[in-house]
This record gives structure tokens, sequence and C-alpha cells, in this order.
């Protein structure tokens, strides 16, 4: 063989190989003796940019471990974290992660426990955080996850609009199925829709709450046939069946922002959508049964810190991640600048935060009573069913006695298939 | 010595062409070959891709097939329905449209190349860009489709207007693939063939069909089942633009086997796979039957 041929052909397989090796290790975990933290998170929407400022300006700090943000696509991290972890290879320092998911990975023995790790940061404690974030994060005893924010479900709404067909709906602050009703009547006659129908999943939890049900008893087996599931999906539908409601395809968003909606149910993360409105709006509680504020729910989740368990993290390392997270503590603001509500309590002492109106549902105790976190192990299941059968529910396509028995059968046929319990 | 070096010849004879071949076959194994092997592997497993996988034998197939109470025998009951009645309805105008627009161009008309570009064009977008196109053109209330039959119809919320609205989209989206293929087919036609027609007095129909459709049928028998295939695997048009309603009715397979595999909860791979692997027999089993009927004679 020639040496020109041989030339040609090992280039051949080098370049085959570089191809290959290129599909290969993207937005990995550092090596463990690196000074930086592989942080994975689902940011990639308009907080994107906030997260990356604020790890921007942690870095500035000159920290002896520097972040390294790795945003992408909530369901491609959810896809990858089991096959990094099973792996052992490129396993991220630090993870963001919903606190829904948090059971699931620690029954899964995934999770790394802070237990024993936070003695060297004191203010790292349930004093200083909303309870409901906190708590999550410790299961049988053990504290597993520590929260960034408690995002949660409220009502937009059109002032405009509000004071003219419900002035006195919000005095107390609180928006009851009743007056949506009532006030979705007096503005239908205009053209003008009460309330939009929008993500199921929320709606759904929250009046489920409010009707006394939950998603489950045990923590493991579904209650989702019961009275108090069918009141939860049968109140939603009512507005649709009473003509106060977006109709089957309308844009809920673009009602609201041409001014042809009055209540809009959504997070206090789209406020970056909302900003684009040219009339006054505001936010308040998600629709409630009641008017009594110890009854009023509103649905919630958590962004929360893991960390996968890795063998290659040295205890600098996660000395460096608990510095970063106790840095995020108090230096929350940039988060709230997305829409968020950051969990850490000290945010509350900062005047630029309490002018952002999604501060009310955190400033005070009674407020911060009414967040509520669904993290039922199987809460994805339940999503999942929500999504893809909620609407016809709303709109009158299914029974809602078909909703409700097809959403038991259906989470109980996948738990089913889950042999952690067994 | 001689001897040496004609051996050397034999093995660099025996031994160049998978060197050249090495590339595609490292891809073809690594994305192809051994997700399908441990795909098959998985379906006969209860498997959560966090924990070692149990082997299950043939459970989960015996679970689609023959368990009427469970959930996922109705889902694959459900998406395989709603699979092939997609085919069904899209494949034909996916074949046909194309061919009328490349028979159309190849008689050079005015403009023919912008005309070419602008047909092509919708291939090159991503499918998440193609929907929101389309949304908007379907949207309820500012929709200019409502706006100019002057209704308020839910496009992709009633039926039969979802699977209208999902054929629509998707033919538009792949107009450019086969019609590129015919139109280089078609100007592979010796124009004897016509001209001969012409003295005959065929007809510009008669022509079609007697010359210009046999002439290509090779090209008609790839593009039938490379697109049969596609359709099978149909699965960003429905999740974003019918989110798989009204009422289950445009739920196809793939959206279930992803949810199972890869929904928000925990992971049933060993049903997403079984799923995937009946999905992969049937689209085997159709593209057979395809080449069966349009084999073309030798």
């Amino acid at each position: 063989m020639k040496v020109s041929k041989l030339v040609k052909l090992g280039l051949l397989a080098g370049a085959s190989m570089t191809f290959l090796s290129a599909c290969g290790n993207s937005g990995g975990s550092s090596e463990s003796n690196s000074k930086e933290i592989v942080f994975w998170n689902p940011f990639t929407g308009a907080d994107s940019a906030n997260i990356k400022n604020m790890i921007d300006d942690y870095n500035k700090t000159n920290p002896e471990f520097k972040v390294k943000n790795v945003s992408m696509k909530e369901g491609d991290m959810y896809s990858k974290i089991p096959t990094v972890v099973n792996s052992g290879k490129n396993i991220p320092d630090l993870n963001i992660v919903h606190a829904e998911r948090i059971k699931q990975y620690k029954d899964n023995n995934m999770l790394t426990s802070f237990e024993g790790l936070l003695e060297d940061y004191s203010e790292i404690k349930a004093e200083n955080y909303v309870p409901e974030a906190w708590n999550l994060g410790e299961l049988d005893g053990e504290r597993y996850s520590l929260p960034l924010d408690i995002h949660n479900w409220g009502t937009y709404y059109n002032k405009e609009l509000l004071a003219k067909y419900a002035p006195n709906a919000l005095d107390d602050n609180i928006l009851t199925f009743d007056e949506i009703v009532e006030a979705g009547k007096l503005a239908s006659k205009d053209d003008i829709r009460g309330i939009a129908l929008t993500w199921v999943k929320p709606n759904y939890m929250a009046t489920l709450g409010q009707e006394g049900g939950q998603l489950s008893e045990n923590g493991i087996d579904p209650t989702l046939d019961t009275e108090e599931s069918k009141a939860a999906i049968g109140k939603w539908n009512e507005l649709y069946e009473e003509g106060v409601s977006t109709k089957d395809g309308e844009d809920p968003n673009q009602l609201f922002l041409s001014g042809k909606l009055l209540f809009l149910p959504e997070g206090i993360w789209l406020q970056n959508i909302i900003n684009g409105a040219e009339f006054d709006w505001g936010l308040t509680n998600a629709p409630q049964l009641s008017d009594d504020m110890s009854q009023v729910i509103n649905w919630s989740s958590s962004h929360q810190f893991v960390m996968f368990n890795n063998e290659d993290r040295s205890d600098e390392k996660t000395k460096g991640i608990l510095d970063f997270i106790d840095w995020v503590r108090t230096n929350s603001l940039e988060w709230a600048k997305a829409g968020q509500n950051p969990a850490t309590l000290d945010i509350l002492n900062n005047e630029e935060y309490q002018k952002m109106p999604q501060s009310f549902f955190i400033n005070s105790e009674e407020e911060q009573n009414t967040l509520k976190i669904f993290d039922y192990k199987y809460n994805g299941y339940v999503s999942e069913y929500l999504e893809s059968h909620g609407f016809d529910a709303l709109f009158s396509k299914v029974s809602i006695e078909d909703f409700t028995s097809g959403l038991q059968k259906e989470v109980s046929d996948k738990i089913s298939k889950d042999n952690t319990n067994k | 010595m001689g001897t040496t070096m004609t051996l050397d010849k034999k093995k660099s004879k025996k031994i160049t062409p998978w060197l050249f071949l090495a590339p595609h076959l490292i891809i073809f194994a690594i994305f192809f070959f051994i997700p399908v092997i441990f795909g098959i592997y998985i379906s006969f497993t209860n498997w959560d891709l966090f924990n070692t996988p149990t082997f299950i034998g043939l459970d989960n197939y015996k679970e689609l097939f023959f368990n009427s109470d469970s959930t996922f025998y109705e889902q694959l009951r459900i998406g395989l329905k709603n699979t092939f009645k997609f085919v069904i309805f899209s494949v034909p105008f996916c074949i046909a449209v194309p061919l009328l627009l490349a028979s159309a161009l190849n008689t050079k008309p005015k403009l023919a190349k912008i005309f070419q570009s602008i047909f092509y064009m919708p291939s090159l977008f991503a499918i998440s860009a193609v929907v929101i196109i389309w949304k908007l053109i379907f949207n309820v209330n500012y929709g200019p489709v409502n706006n100019i039959l002057n209704t308020d119809t839910p496009w992709t919320g009633t039926q039969p207007y979802a699977w209208i609205a999902l054929v629509v989209v998707t033919v538009w989206w792949t107009i450019g693939g086969n019609m590129i293929i015919y139109q280089s087919a078609l100007s592979g036609i010796s124009k004897d063939f016509y001209e001969a027609a012409d003295i005959d007095g065929a007809t510009a129909v008669q022509k079609f069909f007697k010359i210009t459709l046999p002439a290509i049928k090779g090209q008609i028998l790839y593009t039938v089942v490379m697109t049969t295939i596609a359709q099978f695997n149909i699965y960003g048009q429905p999740l974003m633009l019918t989110e798989g309603g009204p009422n289950n009715s445009t739920r196809v397979l793939l959206m279930y086997i992803q949810q199972n595999a890869f929904g928000s909860g925990q992971s049933i791979a060993g049903i997403a796979s079984a799923m995937a692997v009946v999905l992969g027999i049937c689209i085997m089993c159709v593209s057979a039957i395809q080449f069966k009927f349009l084999k073309v004679e030798d």
C-alpha cells in the first residue's frame, strides 16, 4: 500500500472519529478536580437571561469555584438526568429540579443528602425561607434539596374591565367563582370574556385542595375519582357552561392583551408577557370557592437545588456549591425580576422587590400559607392525564364522570409499573 | 519478496472498501443498530430508566394485546388507529400534490424557479415554526381562515376539522422533498415520447397517465414508501397543533410512546419500547405490501 493511500485512509478514519467524538460530551460535569461548578437548570425561556445574570454576578465575586451555567429545555434535561446518573459520567455538580420530581429521585437513591453539610452555613435554615418551599426538601428526616423560589398560580385582571363589570369583587383581594360568573355574564353582553380557561393542572389542583380533596391519601395510591375531584373539574366546566369563559381554540393571552378578557389565571412568571399590555393590570389570588382567607389555596411549585450522587464530587467542590446557594439566599432580586418569587425571606427587605406585583404572595404569613405545592410522588402521571384530557372535560367534550374515572385508572395503571414501592 | 507484496496488495484490497465504509457503519451501528437491539430487549423488561431493567418476558406484549382493562391496551389501540388514519389521509396528498406541482413546473412556465423555491421553502422549516405559522392561520379569533370564511370554527379543536388541519399542514410542510424527486425524474423523460403522442392526438391527461406516470414509476414507488414511513412517524404536528385532541381523536402512537418513556412522570420504558416495536413491525409490514404492489417490473 502506498504511503499516500495510508495517509488518506488515516485521515478518513480520523475524520470519522472526530465527528463521532463531537457527538459526545456536551454540557456534562466538570472534572472532579476542576474549579468549576457545572450547573444544570431548565431555564430557557424569558428567565434564562436572569439566571445568567445571577451567575455572572456570583462569578464576579471571585469564588474559588466558579459556576458554569448550562440551561437546557426542561424535557431534555429530565430525559438526560437518569442517563447521566446511571452512567456515572457527566453528572452535573449542581442541578435545579422541580419540587414534584424530588420524591421520585429520592426513592431511586439518586440524590445526595445535605445532612451534615449545612453546619458551616447557619443561615441556610427553615426560618429564612418560605415554609412551603423549605419543607418539601425534607424527606424521611433528611434534607435532599434547597429552594431557589416558590412560583405560583394567580389571576391577572384588567383594571379597566374590573371597574366596569366587578367593581367590588377584589375589595378583599380574593376572587371567587361566584364573582367570576356574575362579572362574566355582564361582560359577555359586550363580547368580553369573563375568565380564561388556561393550564388545567394548577386550576384543577388548587380547586381540588379547596374542595378538601387530595391527589393521594397515603402518598402512593391516587384518590382522583372522588366527589371532590369531580367538583373541582366540574367547577371549571361550569364557567364554560355558563358562557363566561374563553371558548375552545381561543388564545387567552392574546385576548387579555387585546383588552377582550377580564380575568386571566396564569403563573406569576408570565409577567414579562403581561407587561406588554397597554392598560392597567393587576395580579391577585387564583380563583377560590370561598372568600375566607384561611381557606384560600394557590397552586405552587418550586425550583429546588439538588446534587445528584456523584463519587467524583470532592468535599471542596461541595463546599463551593453551598457557597453559591448561600450567596443566592441574599442575592435573589435578579430572579424576582423574572417574575418569580424567591424562596428566601431576605428578599422581603428589598424595596425594589416590594414594588413587584407578585411580592404580595410572600409579603404576609397569611398569603404565604395559601401557597400549596402538590408534591405527590406521581404528580407527573396526574399532569400527563390533565394535559391530555383536561380541556376535553372543560369544554364538555367528555363527561366529568368519565374524566375522573379515566384519570384514576390511568394513574393507577402507570403506578403499577413502578417497582420502587414493592 | 514478490509473494509478500502480492499478499499485501490482496490485504489492502480487502481492507480498503471497509475503511471507506467505516464512518457510515460506525454511525449506523451507534445511532441505529445498537439502539434498535437495545430497544427490543427493553420491550421485554419493566424499566424506569433509573433502576436495573427487570426481565418480564412477554408480559408487556400480553398487556398491550390481550388485557382490555389496561390503559396501555387502550393507548395502543387509539394510537395505532389514529396513526393509520393519518397515514391514509395524508400520504395520497403528499404524493399527488408534489407530483402535480412538479408536472406543472416541468412545463417551464414563467418564474418557474421562483415558484419552485416557494414550494420547496417550507421543507426547510422546523416543525415547531411550521405549527406556529399555521396556528396563527387557524386562530379562532384573529386567524385569516375564519376571517375569510366569516366563521368562528375552532379548526384544531373539533372534528373533522382537526384532521383537515393536520393534513393541510403536513402537505404544505413536506411538498418540497417529493417535488424535487419528481422534477428530476420528469426532466429525464425523453421529449420524443410526448412529440409522438402529440402527433397521435393524445390529450394532456392521456400523456400524463400513459407516458409520464409509467416513466417515473420507480420514483413514485420510492416516494410512496418513504412518505408512508415518514407519516407513520407522525409526532410533531398533532403534539403541537391539536395536542392529541379533541378527545384523543388525533393522539398518535408516538405521542403515547414519548409520554410513557419520557413524560412528566416516572418512565415506563418497557411498555413504551414494546409499543415502539409494534409500530416498527407495522411500518415494515406496510412497506413490504407497498413494495409488492408497486414493484417495478424488470
